[in-house]
């Protein structure tokens, strides 16, 4: 229990929270670890706030509730950042925000990547939009210290044989991009 | 020799993939949130010839129940999976398949019931059909789920009486987790195909189920009775083989943690029963002599393995995810004093009612609720 990283996604409804949470489990098992995506699933509407809990652990993971105090908070939009971490973060915790500009929140670690741009940069859209969750996946696995070869065949499992240039071109720029915000003063 | 298989996938498709690989001849179904990706599995399976099994679309519970019933009288081997109001509508034809002595398996995914309308989890809707004379299972993870389905199929098949297996909504069907798929050739030596004593055949017309007099109808009855309880040790031997066949082990008729020592006992089913370890760690943490007790069978209830398990006068916090109407507290609370009247006065039960709805359950909160509950 002591070795288990916890981790909330919020976002908002379409954005892809929920294929973004089997992403890191998978990416989890994939790293020789367990792995558990749990969604938050509300009466599911387009642009409700939406979250989900994943958990990584060397050992068995038992726990099956909603991540109260998660180890980091991945917040799909940067409009959402006050609620998602209003909803519970650890004292250490970290935070992961899709962003076009860096600014750190509270006292807490942020990271920051413009997911967006980057998937935009790709040609990664869906009917609803730029498709910001396999950017946001590259840059999770880089905050976890998760290898970029494991998020890679994480991406070519879930997706064999579809836009596998694109999905890893913008995943791996992600990767590298991602960057701590300055701590507030 | 083939190896297990470790793949990541949800409860509800945990379900599908132990029914598949318990080759089933026939699946009815309807859909009902949140049991529905069970049922949308198999439909796809039986569309891709991944399963040779009927599929039968119906129009509601009642008949999706009444059409397992036929299924198993024929002699097939029949699944189908609710939820909730789909549980309760199917309730009269339950007992068509418990007094018919049919083998069917069901899983129940347990959501809370109307009204108000919630989509969320809790036990109001497998306590409601207590009496209906079907086994039932509670499962607390996702490999305990695709585990429990095979060995139930084993026990019903051995002693003619259907069975419930029952897991929680969303924070089971719905999780995504590892499952470790055992080779077929296993698990086709664990579950050989069903060979039934009597079934209907239209070659050797026979009738079914016939008005009884009183002298036929209560021997049926007692027989009934008295099979349930004969279950017991089909149940203990269906997971000692399972275990001796792949190697995992969920427990038997129940399932226990840090409970040698313990003389604070959390008592609780369903999904509570994994999160529940992670407070009594907590408890332990705390100087707490904590332990877990779950019963992975409910009905029938274990009471001679609940008996022996439970420490010297232990202080027992049932947790209960339903409501006893009628009575304080819960059902399972209800259910283990009653066994516990006149033999072990030295156990103290105390009990809550959490989790209605589908209010999470978090380790924390558990936690706390026991700590306090120790005041009462």
């Amino acid at each position: 229990m002591n070795n288990m990283l916890e981790l909330r996604i919020n976002g908002f409804g379409g954005q892809g929270s929920v294929t973004l949470a089997h992403l890191l489990a998978q990416a989890a098992l994939e790293n020789g670890e367990q792995g558990q995506a749990l969604p938050f699933f509300g009466v599911e509407r387009r642009g409700a706030p939406v979250r989900a809990a994943v958990r990584m652990s060397p050992g068995s993971i038992h726990a099956h509730s909603q991540c109260e105090l998660p180890d980091y908070v991945v917040v799909m939009s940067e409009k959402l950042t006050k609620a998602a971490v209003s909803e519970g973060i650890t004292e250490k915790g970290s935070v992961i925000i899709n962003a076009p500009y860096a600014e750190a929140v509270e006292k807490y670690c942020t990271w920051q990547v413009d997911a967006e741009a980057i998937a935009r940069e790709a040609e990664l859209f869906s009917a609803d939009g730029p498709i910001i969750n396999i950017p946001l996946f590259g840059a999770v696995c880089r905050v976890l210290n998760i290898p970029q070869n494991i998020m890679e065949q994480t991406i070519l499992n879930k997706w064999p044989g579809n836009d596998e240039a694109r999905n890893l071109g913008a995943a791996g720029k992600a990767y590298n991009e991602v960057k701590i915000c300055p701590p507030l003063l | 020799m083939k190896t297990a298989q470790v793949i990541m996938d949800t409860g509800a498709h945990a379900a599908a993939l132990a029914v598949k690989s318990a080759r089933v001849d026939v699946v009815p179904g309807y859909p009902i949130t949140p049991q529905t990706s069970i049922m949308e599995a198999l439909a796809a399976m039986v569309e891709n010839g991944e399963l040779h099994a009927r599929f039968i679309p119906v129009e509601g519970e009642h008949s999706s129940m009444a059409a397992a019933v036929a299924a198993s009288a024929v002699g097939a081997r029949v699944f189908t999976a609710t939820s909730a109001n789909g549980l309760l509508y199917m309730h009269e034809v339950l007992h068509m398949a418990s007094g018919g002595r049919l083998p069917v398996v069901m899983c129940n995914v347990n959501r809370g019931i109307f009204a108000p309308w919630t989509l969320w989890a809790d036990h109001q809707d497998s306590m409601a059909q207590r009496d209906t004379g079907w086994i039932q299972y509670h499962c607390s993870s996702n490999q305990e789920v695709f585990n429990t389905i095979l060995q139930a199929f084993r026990v019903a098949e051995q002693i003619n009486i259907p069975v419930m297996v029952n897991f929680d909504g969303f924070a089971i069907s719905h999780c995504l987790m590892p499952l470790t798929l055992p080779p077929q050739e296993d698990i086709d030596r664990f579950l050989p195909p069903y060979e039934p004593e009597w079934r209907l055949d239209p070659a050797h017309p026979s009738s079914f189920s016939n008005v009884t007099n009183a002298p036929e109808y209560a021997p049926f009855r007692q027989m009934l009775s008295d099979d349930i309880m004969a279950s017991i040790p089909l149940v203990k031997q269906a997971a000692q083989e399972y275990k001796d066949i792949t190697g995992m082990w969920d427990g038997d008729t129940i399932d226990t943690y840090r409970l040698e020592d313990a003389e604070v006992v959390a008592f609780a089913i369903n999904s509570m029963g994994a999160e529940l370890r992670l407070s009594i760690d907590i408890l332990r943490q705390q100087g707490i002599k904590a332990g877990l007790l779950r019963p992975r069978l409910y009905l029938p209830f274990p009471a001679e393995d609940i008996i022996t398990a439970l420490p010297q006068n232990a202080q027992v916090m049932v947790l209960d995810r339903n409501y006893n109407f009628g009575h304080p507290g819960g059902i399972l609370a209800s259910e283990l004093k009653s066994i516990l009247f006149g033999c072990r006065n030295d156990i103290t039960v105390k009990n809550r009612v959490v989790g209605i709805g589908g209010i999470d359950l978090t380790r924390q909160f558990m936690a706390s609720e026991i700590r306090a509950m120790m005041d009462e």
